[in-house]
């Protein structure tokens, strides 16, 4: 009973000390128990839907903004990790019988396998030359979906997968959790040390070269990272949806990635994951004027990009909180000294 | 002169028409602080790429500790114990300046050194303190005026430890103080010793520079690079009464 009064007690003491004193992280919570809360409050299976379809979504954004964000090396076919880990999830399920707790990881890790392939001949190119390259693989793998239908499923995808739980609630915490879980990994990857790297490169290679640092290892691990997260977010959708199509490989859905991750701010990994937030159940809602849904949604982006070019949430984020300009920690807006070092924030 | 530590032989570069480095002999020894000058597109700078890798030469070797490194990528060169700085200054603008020293100080050949390598920030905040600039370390690079980047160039190099450092003009944009104060920090290091969790060498050095007065005292050896062949090589003293350099660079008179 002590020991659960400490913690308790112990989680209070952050709430106050860490959470509240900086309104992003109160956004974070509210927006985590808004998750956590949501089945509590509809019923409806439609909405359930569209947020468990987004948390995947979420994951797959985050995992661009890993690679093209953090290190620069623009991609343009990342439906291609999402399509090789939705139907090596789905085919390991159908044909080899595995449960979906471990063929989703399989798809991760065939989606590294993919990255690696792409990720060898690209790392020789850099800017448009790669975004281009980067768009013809989905498209080649799309070939070969067609050119083998007995395994692939060809135009239908394969289809009849096992569900993840045969509760839709229980489906929608498991992606949540799942979602909460990879985007916090890849943060956490970002704000270490290789992350720092990853910045770097993204900022001068020549440079980090000139530091002694292997940038194409480094250049191919964040293909690898960003792969597996992506591969894991295939896995999740095939199994959600029950189908792994090529649908899941197209051009548009690389492009959604990138509008996505560039809506919501690009090197941020929490700017991409508020984006499908917003842009998913804003796309759903539309279908209701179905005429000018994809004016709205064009609209919509571009007002976004003319105004914060930065993207949405770091401009939100620098409307409610200033950096200290002496220790560089930050604070609400409404502060007028630093909550750490006292320095005028005026 | 001692043995040769670094040793460049019969190298040339070519761009297009233009021979930049032609062929070019030298050697630095490793007590040896070597100042390079010469003109502006004297071929300097690119003998500098060549030696560190940026740049493949068209033919000839180059050793460093009696092995070959003529072809090697930038960041093996590095690891090896070459360091250089930029002439330009190339740092991670939108990055923390201690972050930009972090980079190197997670180079393979950082991280086997020292006692405290764990403490990746410590050691490049030694590196910050030595070159002056710690006082600055969580601004972003983009904030640093062109003084403050060129000693932020020198912290980066000196992070990775290395045996050999080849600085591509650190007192330019410098003011007098400022450049006094480079000379004495860049004499410091050259004599070796721990500066807190950082551990220098005591490394050799190759120096490229305008400011003529300033590398004249810190200098051992001198090479006089002109179209991209050496037309000179000698002491100071020697150099400034050479007459070809006079000729081709200094201009007629005496400094």
């Amino acid at each position: 009973m002590d020991l659960i009064r400490f913690y308790v007690r112990k989680l209070f003491t952050v709430l106050k000390n860490e959470v509240i004193v900086l309104p992003s992280r109160v956004v974070v919570v509210v927006f985590f128990l808004f998750l956590l809360l949501l089945p509590v409050f509809t019923n409806n299976q439609y909405t359930l839907r569209i947020f468990t379809l987004t948390c995947i979504f979420a994951i797959l954004a985050a995992s661009w903004d890993l690679l093209s964000g953090f290190t620069g090396q623009i991609n343009f076919g990342h439906a291609l990790f999402f399509g090789v880990g939705a139907y090596a999830a789905a085919m390991s399920n159908l044909h080899v019988h595995l449960p979906p707790w471990a063929s989703i990881p399989l798809g991760g890790l065939v989606a590294v396998l993919a990255g690696l392939i792409i990720g060898i001949p690209c790392l020789r190119l850099r800017g448009t030359y790669l975004a281009l390259t980067t768009l013809a693989f989905p498209i080649i793998l799309m070939g070969f979906v067609f050119a083998f239908p007995d395994l692939t499923g060809g135009e239908l995808g394969i289809s009849g997968i096992e569900r993840i739980a045969r509760s839709r609630v229980t489906n929608y915490y498991i992606v949540a959790g799942l979602m909460f879980g990879l985007c916090t990994i890849m943060w956490k990857i970002t704000d270490s040390n290789t992350g720092i790297i990853f910045h770097a490169i993204r900022e001068d290679e020549l440079a980090v070269r000139a530091s002694g640092v292997n940038t194409t290892r480094y250049k191919l691990l964040a293909f690898c990272l960003s792969g597996f997260f992506a591969g894991i977010a295939g896995g999740l959708y095939a199994h959600f949806m029950r189908i792994a199509g090529p649908s899941t490989l197209e051009v548009s859905m690389s492009f959604l990635v990138v509008i996505w991750a560039v809506f919501g701010g690009v090197a941020t990994i929490y700017g991409p994951v508020g984006a499908v937030f917003i842009l998913f159940p804003l796309l759903e809602f539309l279908r209701f004027w179905q005429e000018y849904r994809t004016l709205m949604f064009a609209c919509v982006l571009i007002v976004i990009l003319l105004y914060m070019p930065d993207g949405l949430f770091p401009w939100l984020r620098d409307k409610i909180e200033t950096e200290c300009p002496r220790c560089k920690i930050r604070n609400i807006a409404t502060r007028t000294v630093c909550r750490v070092c006292s320095a005028s924030l005026e | 002169m001692g043995e040769a530590f670094l040793e460049v032989m019969g190298l040339n570069k070519q761009f297009g028409g233009l021979k930049a480095v032609n062929d070019v002999n030298f050697s630095v020894a490793r007590e040896e602080i070597l100042g390079l000058i010469g003109p502006n597109g004297a071929g300097k700078t690119t003998l500098v790429r060549l030696i560190t890798g940026i740049l493949k030469a068209d033919s000839g070797s180059i050793l460093f500790k009696k092995r070959e490194i003529t072809g090697k990528k930038t960041w093996d060169i590095v690891n090896r114990g070459i360091a250089c700085t930029f002439q330009n200054m190339r740092p991670f603008r939108r990055l923390p300046i201690i972050a930009n020293v972090m980079v190197s100080c997670l180079s393979p050949r950082a991280m086997k050194r020292g006692e405290w390598v764990k403490r990746i920030e410590a050691k490049a905040m030694d590196a910050l303190e030595f070159a002056g600039i710690s006082d600055m370390a969580l601004e972003d690079a983009s904030t640093l005026s062109q003084g403050d980047l060129k000693r932020l160039e020198v912290a980066r190099a000196i992070a990775t430890e290395p045996e050999l450092l080849i600085l591509d003009e650190p007192f330019g944009g410098l003011s007098p103080a400022e450049t006094e104060l480079m000379a004495k920090s860049i004499h410091r290091l050259h004599k070796g010793g721990r500066f807190g969790r950082l551990h220098s060498e005591g490394p050799a050095m190759i120096i490229i520079e305008h400011k003529l007065q300033q590398l004249m005292k810190i200098a051992d050896r001198i090479i006089v690079l002109n179209f991209g062949t050496i037309i000179a090589d000698g002491t100071p003293v020697e150099i400034v009464n050479n007459s070809k350099v006079i000729e081709a660079y200094l201009g007629e008179g005496e400094i």
